[in-house]
């Protein structure tokens, strides 16, 4: 800490320490010139403040670990040398005081002052070693308080990585099964997926451990994503996507969509023979974002537990992810319209990227033109 | 014909090439190696007009390969299509002048138009030698755009750009079938596109001539210009004079 800090403070209190003394020997009847007060305090208070800086600088961290054997063998001692000395020095610098036996020879005056006052120095100083004590107290209790803030953040982003890493092999299975069975049927088909997954893949290395991204990357996922699924439904699903440019730089959860429309297609759209329907609708909600996912297919059946037809999976994933990433200022919620179409619908705090500096070309850039 | 040599160090991949391009009647393969050497020795000997090259070989790397046939005498460079695993290339390629960058595994579809972008390139230099070099010294405009979308390079010809859309700091690259997100700004391409070439029609869209079929005017003195693809993009009155006059001329 600054030493005028302390410097500055002391000497204020100890100006009006003086100047209570000089009105309360006003009332009295005194009158006295008030400067010899106010400098005489001031001194006095100036001289502490110097010693408790020096205090604090020597010895903050024995102040704050002190033992009673520390304080027994050292504090107490010191208090009492630190007391005289500064008695020592003030008697020094004010000759003409006290003012009632002016002119006393220098013994004679320390004497009077170390009688009078090394009491109250002792208690001074010891005031300021308890100040500390509780300031150092204070500060580790600061410090405990932030350690603890950022471990529960770096166990929410654990929570989430897993979660995250959750889906891909997921999806990644399943896609290669598809791949699989196309080989005997397709065998373009089959190549043309494989080089859809790749990409998929890609993108997704290229992500690395980000676990919030722009709106942009997480569209271009889905949008292979779905044709990928075009592909292996042939026709059969009719898909409409909506994002809002204004928020193509939103951050959203990375895989925040995939599960969703997989989950889509799975529990309806593979139900149905034909005409089906998909839409993704992403737009702003006042300080929101306003996802939405409708599919068309079989409806909710509700009677069913989640667990058993796996409604729950993808979802639930998704869920506990917003709620790591948001807490309670996301939702998402599941309902049936009308003609068994089924809406998810998501919420969460529009946020924007910072800008950065990288100068790194990402997806989407221009990287050379000639 | 499409004399090509395929140059990989793994025998699938080649034997990829090879069967994918047996559909592929115009191109006739005269020669496949396996290294960086053989590369150059048989490249040197055939001078073909195509080299599908693998970056990643045991001796030497792609670049190796191309800067010593560059340096061969009476040599002229054939077209060279990289075919690699990895993305981070693809700036050097493009900027070596490659006609495409095929990033492994690769669907039959992808060869093809890189094949097509070949032919196209040889009917405009005519049947020996790669023209961009001339080309691209005389030329102030961008002629290529190079960029990665939906986990794939593109090396992207202006000419089969058919619009471009803006999306607040975004534009949307519309081709034939597909569309691309470019984090960049309309204005901004629109300096560096040959502006007897493309149009800018709309605040937010420019327009490639050669894919306009049709302006319709509208009450309000706006415009409707139709592409030939069915495309409708809208054109605001302030825009309009600049059509008319290069319409009508």
């Amino acid at each position: 800490m600054n030493p005028a800090i302390f410097i500055s403070v002391s000497v204020l209190l100890g100006i009006l320490f003086g100047l209570q003394e000089w009105f309360s020997l006003r009332h009295l009847g005194y009158h006295v010139d008030s400067r010899i007060f106010l400098e005489s305090w001031g001194f006095q208070f100036f001289l502490w403040g110097t010693v408790s800086w020096l205090l604090w600088r020597l010895f903050a961290s024995q102040v704050q670990r002190a033992s009673l054997v520390t304080i027994l063998t050292l504090f107490l001692p010191l208090s009492i040398l630190v007391s005289a000395a500064e008695e020592m020095i003030w008697v020094l610098a004010f000759p003409s005081l006290p003012l009632n036996h002016p002119g006393l020879p220098y013994w004679n005056r320390l004497s009077i002052y170390l009688y009078e006052e090394l009491l109250n120095n002792v208690v001074v100083f010891w005031c300021a070693f308890f100040l500390f004590l509780g300031l150092g107290y204070y500060q580790r209790f600061r410090e405990h308080e932030r350690a603890a803030a950022q471990l529960e953040i770096q166990l929410a982003n654990a929570r989430i990585a897993a979660l995250r890493m959750q889906l891909n092999p997921h999806f990644l299975f399943n896609t290669m099964n598809s791949i699989s069975s196309l080989m005997r049927s397709d065998i373009n088909a089959a190549d043309s997926m494989l080089e859809q997954l790749s990409c998929l893949m890609r993108i997704t290395l290229e992500r690395g451990q980000a676990q919030l991204i722009p709106l942009r990357d997480e569209m271009e996922f889905i949008e292979l994503y779905l044709a990928m699924q075009a592909q292996r439904y042939a026709g059969r699903v009719q898909q409409a996507l909506h994002f809002d440019p204004e928020l193509y730089d939103a951050l959203v959860p990375a895989m925040l969509l995939q599960p969703i429309v997989e989950n889509a297609y799975v529990h309806g759209l593979s139900k149905v023979e034909a005409d089906g329907r998909l839409s993704i609708d992403v737009r702003k909600k006042g300080e929101q974002v306003r996802v939405s996912v409708v599919n068309s297919g079989q409806g909710l059946k509700l009677h069913e537990p989640q667990s058993s037809n796996g409604h729950g999976v993808g979802l639930a994933n998704v869920r506990s992810r917003l709620k790591l990433h948001y807490g309670e200022h996301s939702s998402l919620s599941i309902e049936e319209r009308e003609r068994k179409q089924v809406e998810v619908t998501i919420l969460l705090p529009l946020q924007f990227q910072q800008e950065s500096s990288t100068t790194v070309a990402r997806p989407g850039e221009l990287w050379s033109a000639r | 014909m499409v004399r090509t040599v395929i140059a990989d160090d793994e025998v699938l991949a080649r034997l990829k090439l090879r069967q994918l391009l047996r559909d592929e009647l115009d191109v006739e393969i005269v020669g496949e190696c396996a290294t960086a050497a053989e590369t150059i020795q048989v490249v040197s000997s055939t001078s073909p007009d195509l080299l599908f090259l693998d970056i990643r070989m045991p001796d030497m790397d792609g670049f190796d390969v191309v800067g010593a046939l560059s340096s061969h005498p009476n040599l002229v460079l054939p077209q060279i299509v990289f075919t690699t695993a990895y993305d981070q290339y693809a700036v050097r390629a493009f900027e070596i002048h490659a006609i495409d960058y095929l990033l492994k595994p690769f669907a039959c579809e992808r060869l093809r138009s890189a094949i097509q972008r070949v032919r196209d390139q040889m009917a405009v230099a005519g049947p020996k030698g790669n023209g961009i070099h001339e080309d691209s010294a005389s030329h102030p405009y961008t002629t290529r755009l190079v960029f990665k979308s939906r986990g794939r390079i593109l090396f992207l010809s202006v000419e089969d750009i058919r619009w471009i859309g803006a999306e607040e700091n975004y534009v949307r690259i519309c081709t034939g079938g597909e569309s691309h997100l470019l984090r960049e700004t309309i204005g901004h391409i629109e300096t560096r596109l040959d502006p007897k070439m493309f149009l800018r029609v709309h605040r937010s869209a420019i327009v490639n001539l050669r894919y306009v079929k049709e302006v319709k005017s509208e009450n309000d003195g706006d415009a409707t210009v139709l592409l030939t693809g069915g495309e409708k993009i809208a054109m605001s009155r302030s825009y309009r004079s600049r059509v008319q006059r290069l319409i009508h001329t």
